[in-house]
């Protein structure tokens, strides 16, 4: 028995012995020179999720200018799945040997600043401020406690697409879409066929496209959390606005939404593009399937329409940045890429190659008069680029970053008819008030 | 002082460490490191950069007090394992037994029902979504020629864990192969002697076949047990953003503790909960095992 003991004990001090290897230091004080290829310049490894046939070359592409533009600095590009890049960034991290830059998610850049994972950039930033290149409102979204800890790259909104030849159909006048939710019902109501038990055409249905949080959004003007991290969902609105979300769903029934959400996943035969659908609140891209499947439609785009007059067709968007990881030995070289990509130059090349926005604005601008886009193009980038005035970031709050996990299951009761609005609503709220009180 | 001639038995014994040696350096390199790490980390606020402060059980105490969706994961990963387990283990027999018959074209059948164990991952999950599908799938269209209106199964909370199920069960192929080659194995002469006694096929099928077999059977249950209560990928392809919903219904315990531990970053808590896992399918493990000789027939064993 003695010597078992003796055998645990040396296994167990074996291997705390080679976790301390691979420790969870940032800092690895033996390698901290610059790697540099054999032509002397400085390479910086890039992290991307961007393998599609379509953004790869693009992004290539910008990577060769930036790269020939300079003697100093040689970018390499590493594609990695969506799927994959963040969990590996994190263990590079970890493992103190990071990529340079790398592409992530938006809206937990302040998360990731807190918890040391991107780099601090305020000393690049002092010397060169380049936050003016950007919508405040996605700048914002990269700064935790004032500083910023990534560079937005591209960002997205939320749209009305609407066909114009159904419109005119029902009688209505395709140049006058809706803008106000009661219009929107009473739109919808006028645009919806009716066949039996199902319908050849249904108007219009608020969650296929864009989910509750963008209404509740919308009507609100602001997200759940205030800037000193109050959060309210609790309120007579939000009950309003979801027993209207649920109006929906009652009027056209559980199948009807049903197949048509499959329609719309199984991105085969979207109904929008049948003319099944007469309007769907989708992100700009959206255009480019419009395009590609459904050349000959005959649409129309508007921003989202308002809770009621005056209140403001609040949007919702998202984005990525390209941030350095903490731990970078190229930090520098890092930051003339990063600054080159967001310039206008490559921002404009994105947005116009991609159909994608671009969170520079100057370069936004610029695609929008791009007159590598089709009549139907243009106006669909010019709406998205003007939409970015009512469009808010939700970005996760650091005290409470999983917040959403207590919410949405409420909602999907609600939506199923096993809890009232005002019981969703009042239980995601204590949910999350002692998830914010646990992790104080 | 003579050498002393190594017996047969330690020379034996030697030759085994040899054999296992190196999956042992693979353990301590690869895998005991990792795992004496977590266990230490789960008493800290560890989030792989930047903090690694002693907590004390603070994690352990907020999953057991204060985290409802903890307890929602385990119910939901409870509930798969209790139904999976027994319903893919007895479907993999039934199947084998089927298979185990002599007619012409068996070989077809094998390859047909094997097929699916073949196939595996997200693209079976896809493939699934589409089959389930309220509206246009085909599961719901097969049942409405019987008059059956189909349930919504992926989009309804009651009906995510069983379509779950459902599906898994489709995949029993795997384990069907290692039940056909024990079946296999069973001498002839048993079903023989059993015959001039007068068994009928069910009798043997009891009495013979199964208590036969009680050893894959129990390969298959332990195995199943553990890989059910790591049941991951399924929910994280066929929720909605990978979020377990509808309703969390599809909030597995691994599922959770992946979101803990690489959205919030919330390592030391995720790590704490890996723990939790361990002692539970550790104990239920344990309890197989000591249940195991009351039920499992090794041939030649001495009793």
């Amino acid at each position: 028995m003695n010597k078992l003991k003796v055998f645990i004990i040396l296994i167990a001090g074996l291997a705390l012995i080679l976790s301390g290897c691979s420790g969870f230091q940032t800092n690895n004080s033996g390698g901290d020179e610059a790697a540099v290829n054999e032509d002397g310049k400085t390479v910086v490894d890039f992290w991307t999720f961007w393998g599609s046939e379509i953004r790869r070359p693009i992004i290539e592409q910008i990577i060769t200018d930036f790269n020939e533009s300079q003697d100093e600095i040689e970018v390499k590009h590493t594609y990695l799945p969506f799927g994959d890049i963040w969990t590996k960034e994190l263990a590079a991290i970890a493992a103190g040997d990071p990529p340079d830059v790398v592409i992530n998610d938006i809206n937990a850049t302040a998360l990731r600043g807190q918890k040391k994972q991107a780099m601090n950039l305020s000393k690049f930033l002092e010397e060169d401020d380049i936050s003016k290149r950007f919508y405040p409102e996605l700048w914002d979204a990269t700064l935790y406690e004032g500083d910023s800890y990534g560079i937005p790259f591209n960002t997205d909104t939320r749209v009305l697409f609407y066909n114009k030849d159904a419109f005119k159909e029902a009688g209505l006048d395709p140049e006058k879409p809706p803008t106000t939710w009661a219009e929107l019902e009473e739109y919808a109501a006028k645009l919806d066929k009716k066949a039996g038990s199902n319908y050849d055409r249904v108007g219009f249905y608020p969650l296929w496209g864009i989910g509750y949080d963008v209404w509740l959004l919308n009507a609100n003007g602001q997200s759940y959390f205030d800037d000193q991290d109050n959060f309210e969902v609790d309120t007579a609105k939000n009950e309003e606005v979801l027993n209207w979300l649920k109006s929906w769903k009652d009027k056209y029934g559980e199948d009807v939404v049903n197949s048509y959400q499959a329609q719309i996943d199984s991105q085969q035969g979207h109904p929008f593009f049948t003319g099944d659908l007469a309007m769907i609140a989708q992100a700009p891209t959206f255009y480019t399937q419009i395009r590609d499947y459904a050349p000959d439609l005959n649409f129309g785009v508007i921003e989202l329409p308002e809770y009621e007059e005056g209140n403001g067709n609040t949007s919702w968007g998202g984005g990525f940045v390209a941030e350095i990881p903490e731990g970078s030995k190229n930090s520098e070289a890092a930051w003339e890429f990063i600054k080159y990509l967001t310039d206008v130059e490559a921002q404009e090349y994105w947005a116009v190659k991609n159909f994608d926005n671009v969170a520079n604005i100057e370069a936004a601008e610029a695609a929008a008069k791009s007159d590598e886009f089709t009549e139907d193009g243009t106006m669909v980038y010019e709406k998205a680029v003007e939409n970015m005035e009512h469009t808010l970031l939700t970005p996760v709050p650091v005290i409470a970053p999983d917040f959403t996990s207590l919410i949405n299951p409420n909602i999907d009761e609600f939506l199923l008819g096993s809890m009232t609005a005002k019981e969703a609503l009042a239980k995601s709220q204590a949910d999350v008030e002692n998830l914010i009180e646990k992790n104080k | 002082m003579g050498k002393k001639r190594l017996t047969m038995r330690r020379k034996e014994s030697i030759y085994g460490y040899i054999f296992v040696l190196p999956w042992i350096i693979g353990f301590l390199a690869f895998t005991a490191g990792p795992l004496v790490f977590s266990f230490v980390a789960s008493f800290t606020n560890y989030n792989i950069t930047s903090q690694m402060d002693f907590v004390g059980a603070e994690n352990y105490q907020g999953l057991f007090t204060e985290d409802s969706l903890f307890w929602t994961s385990l119910w939901n990963t409870l509930y798969f394992v209790i139904f999976s387990v027994p319903l893919t283990t007895i479907g993999a027999i039934f199947l084998s037994a089927l298979l185990n018959q002599d007619i012409p074209g068996m070989r077809v059948f094998r390859t047909l029902y094997y097929l699916p164990a073949v196939l595996s991952g997200v693209g079976v999950y896809m493939l699934w979504m589409q089959l389930l599908d309220p509206g246009t799938g085909m599961v719901n269209l097969v049942l409405s020629w019987f008059g059956i209106d189909g349930p919504n199964w992926l989009f309804d909370p009651d009906w995510t864990k069983p379509s779950i199920i459902f599906m898994k069960l489709w995949s029993v192929g795997g384990s069907m192969l290692l039940y056909l080659a024990s079946m296999q194995g069973v001498s002839k002469s048993l079903y023989e002697a059993a015959e001039i006694d007068g068994a009928n096929t069910w009798k043997k099928f009891f009495h013979i076949t199964i208590p036969m077999i009680t050893p894959v059977i129990f390969f298959d249950v332990v195995t199943s047990l553990i890989g059910g209560f790591q049941i991951f990928q399924e929910a994280y392809v066929m929720s909605n953003n990978g979020e377990g919903g509808p309703a969390n219904s599809l909030l597995f315990y691994n599922l959770y503790m992946w979101k803990q531990a690489f959205t919030n970053f919330n390592m030391g808590y995720a790590m704490a909960m890996s723990w939790i896992l361990f002692v539970i399918v550790f104990i239920l493990t344990i309890f197989n095992l000591k249940l195991a000789p009351r039920w499992v027939h090794y041939e030649g064993e001495e009793k």
